[in-house]
């Protein structure tokens, strides 16, 4: 009786529930990346690359997940562009389009790690910090757009994964913001050396 | 005394092989849990929201009936100052009681009408269930 009545919305039901399960794990991914950086947690840093990694993973499968379910939603009838090219689908096109662009970005910077080699080390570490910007970019998503945004259980949910991971983000960014301050002081400050004194 | 100082080749080796192998015993457990972790997620938040449309208590189904309800009302508001019959007005009523009881059965509304996010799916809903509660 039960599965019956929710037959119809089965492809629905199965879209939220993927995407609210991305969102944890996209917050939990961004948290155990970020610990991977502190100084606290150095002796602990292969398991949380591990996890950091099957997290990702975990979270763009929940992504994919998301997307391809509300294919076979039978109200809003979406096709493959609808869900996977920003600015295709008439829904709110706005927030949609957010969260495909979210899925993108993370899709090619979460794989990026398995060429980081051949990127480059370097110039890899500064193009993953935008993944953070991307996960913003798909909470900015749900929030706008889920269905379930203004639920308590979801802003509980929610609230437990993502407000650890902005705390640690905020706590990142006012660190590698001390770091510039303090490297660019004594630069500034430096009296002149004199001529030939390096030598 | 000098064994336990420096533990021959062999032992390093082999030490430094069980660590390697520890390691990725580590790393296999971690990615079972967080695969553990993600399929109980989306069981948990799949059985939520099925509880809630069942219960009546979908966020987009409820937004749609209450849309349908003051759709319904504007109806009678200006058929009434269009002066048409007085059966039709209380027809109406009776409509927007029956819309209010659909917003408790949130699952029959919407199997007769479709589902969706938002406000778009509960629309095509809402004039399904107007339909019924008139008939």
């Amino acid at each position: 009786m039960f599965a019956t009545a929710l037959g119809p919305h089965l492809f629905w039901i199965a879209s939220r529930a993927a995407g609210t399960a991305a969102l944890l794990l996209s917050s939990a991914t961004v948290c155990a990346g970020l610990l991977i950086g502190a100084r606290t947690l150095a002796g602990r840093r292969a398991e949380l690359r591990a996890a950091h990694e099957a997290l990702s993973l975990a979270a763009l499968a929940a992504i994919a997940v998301h997307g391809l379910t509300l294919l076979g939603d039978g109200f809003l009838h979406p096709s493959l562009a609808d869900v996977s090219v920003p600015f295709v689908s008439g829904y709110e096109t706005l927030w949609t389009s957010a969260g495909i662009v979210a899925f993108w970005a993370l899709l090619v910077l979460g794989l990026s790690y398995y060429a980081r080699t051949r990127i480059g080390v370097a110039r890899w570490r500064r193009l993953h910090r935008l993944a953070a910007l991307a996960w913003l970019l798909g909470l900015a998503h749900s929030l706008g757009e889920g269905t379930d945004a203004g639920q308590t259980w979801f802003l509980a949910m929610v609230a437990l994964a993502v407000v650890p991971a902005l705390a640690l983000l905020a706590a990142r960014a006012l660190d590698s913001l001390a770091r510039g301050q303090r490297s660019a002081r004594p630069r500034a400050q430096a009296p002149p050396t004199p001529a030939g004194a390096a030598r | 005394m000098s064994e336990s100082r420096r533990p021959p080749a062999m032992d390093a080796k082999a030490l430094a092989r069980a660590r390697r192998e520890a390691l990725r015993a580590r790393t296999r457990a971690i990615r079972r849990r967080v695969a553990a972790l993600a399929v109980g997620l989306f069981a948990l938040t799949f059985l939520i929201v099925s509880a809630q449309l069942a219960s009546g208590h979908d966020p987009a189904l409820l937004a749609a009936a209450r849309r349908r309800s003051t759709s319904t009302e504007t109806t009678r508001h200006s058929a009434a100052a269009q002066g048409t019959t007085t059966s039709t007005g209380s027809e109406t009523e009776s409509g927007s009681t029956g819309s209010s009881d659909s917003e408790a059965s949130g699952v029959e509304t919407s199997a007769s009408g479709g589902s969706g996010e938002g406000g778009s799916p509960g629309e095509a809903s809402s004039s399904s269930a107007v339909t019924t509660s008139q008939s």
